[in-house]
């Protein structure tokens, strides 16, 4: 029992860890895309300043704050937000269909 | 109406939050279905509805990769997806969109860049859509004569992609999930040429990305539609920092489009389940040509015409996926008591 739990595991970090790799690996060859791009023109810089005087308190007033104050900060939290909603929603939706007995293991390709 | 209105710092002004889930779950289903981003069809919706347009872009990019993680999941698991070959054109994909930039930066110093660019997009949505569909007329075609024929298969021909796997320029690389094993070169450039052609045309590229994974690489629709998301996933992470670090992301509205995105993505991504992969690349064909009408239309000035007709289109695209889903689900629950599944 203890070997299966360990093997399982090992081969569902080795998975995951493939994942995390290839993403981290594109996401560098896509960013020194930026980093080469010095034969473009420079973007114009748009000056805007998020409206939060009738805001309450709440995670759109720090977000806009964020916004105000840090805009590679903000960059960031866009990346992380999207990136953790998508997972968490992905999975959430995922179980959601699998409790409603439609088989989803591998698929054979037909064309 | 305005109860479900919800203020967005950013763009500085009131939305309504049904729409963003409306259209969230319209692109997450084409999306999840066809491979692609979907920014051709936020964008203008969004616009239309008085999203102002710097914002636009910079939104659809960020809702876009996180709408992509949920279906690359999905298909992840449906065996669909070939990380290997989905860096691969990563690598290519990137200096392609480079030089690609480059080219417009001197079609702009010329003075071309308006005129040439539209053409160009025109004419290459026309030749995409074009060949896809003449591929599915004759699939149709030798599905017939198989069948005139009592059942036996003709031999198969030897397809563009197979001639340029042939191509034996080392290093060899097999991507098991592809089922191909070509030199590495084939999918950088594919990649690159892909990369090239989007980053000219102003646009993420899955809708040429997905067609040339099956077509110059190989690959059959579904893997071609997992290992385009896997793109679409990182390109979007990508565009999503670097658009917000310019301060063009409204991010409140990117998260309520992500709701809706993610109910979409996971239908679109389960229909390809049960639907074919000519089935789906017949589809793609009409929706790539609904595309090229709305671009025309842009071109004529009939931009509000332009806008309305990409959404439509859009919902009733989603509407034939779900039907697909819905039908192919209750053929699943059936035909578990009687056995064996049949596909649309």
């Amino acid at each position: 029992m203890k070997q299966g739990i360990r093997r399982y595991l090992t081969n569902k970090f080795s998975l995951v860890s493939r994942w995390i790799f290839a993403t981290l690996v594109a996401a560098t060859l896509i960013s020194s895309e930026a980093l080469a791009a010095g034969g473009g023109k420079p973007a114009t810089k748009l000056i805007n300043v998020a409206d939060t005087r009738a805001m309450g308190t709440g995670f759109a007033k720090m977000i806009a704050d964020i916004y105000n104050s840090n805009l590679w900060l903000y960059g960031l939290t866009v990346v992380i937000v999207m990136a953790a909603m998508g997972a968490i929603l992905g999975f959430a939706f995922d179980r959601l269909v699998i409790m409603l007995g439609i088989d989803l293991g591998k698929l054979e390709h037909h064309e | 109406m305005s109860f479900f209105n919800v203020y967005l710092p950013v763009a500085g002004m009131q939305f309504n939050v049904l729409l963003l889930l409306l259209i969230g779950f319209t692109v997450g289903v084409c999306g999840g279905f066809f491979g692609i981003g979907g920014a051709w069809i936020v964008t203008p919706a969004l616009n239309i509805f008085g999203f102002p347009m710097p914002y636009a872009i910079g939104t659809d990019l960020a809702h876009m990769g996180g709408k992509s993680i949920v279906a690359t999941i999905r298909h992840g698991k449906f065996g669909n997806v070939d990380i290997r070959l989905g860096v691969s054109m990563i690598v290519g994909t990137t200096l392609g969109m480079e030089l690609g930039a480059r080219l417009v930066m001197r079609l702009e110093r010329m003075g071309l860049a308006e005129s040439v660019i539209r053409k160009i997009y025109i004419v290459f949505l026309l030749l995409i859509g074009s060949y896809v569909l003449y591929d599915y007329i004759s699939h149709v075609r030798r599905q017939n004569k198989i069948a005139e024929n009592g059942g036996s298969a003709p031999v198969n021909e030897e397809t563009f992609a197979m001639k340029l796997q042939r191509i034996k320029i080392p290093p060899i690389v097999q991507f098991k999930t592809a089922g191909i094993t070509c030199s590495v070169w084939l999918p950088i450039l594919v990649g690159f040429a892909t990369g090239v052609v989007a980053s000219v045309l102003g646009v993420g590229g899955g809708f040429i990305r997905m067609p040339a994974l099956i077509y110059l690489c190989g690959c059959n629709t579904l893997v071609a539609v997992g290992t385009d998301l896997f793109e679409v996933m990182v390109t979007g992470a990508y565009g999503a920092f670097t658009y917000g670090v310019k301060g063009r992301v409204e991010l409140i509205a990117a998260m309520w489009m992500l709701v809706g995105a993610a109910i979409g993505a996971q239908m679109g991504t389960v229909a390809v389940k049960y639907v074919r992969g000519y089935s789906i690349r017949l589809l793609f064909a009409v929706t790539i040509f609904i595309a090229c009408a709305s671009v025309l239309m842009k071109q004529l000035k009939l931009q509000t015409a332009a806008s309305v007709l990409i959404l439509s289109a859009g919902i009733i695209i989603s509407s034939v996926i779900i039907g697909w889903l819905i039908k192919g689900i209750t053929n699943e629950l059936s035909a578990r008591k009687s056995g064996g599944a049949k596909k649309i």
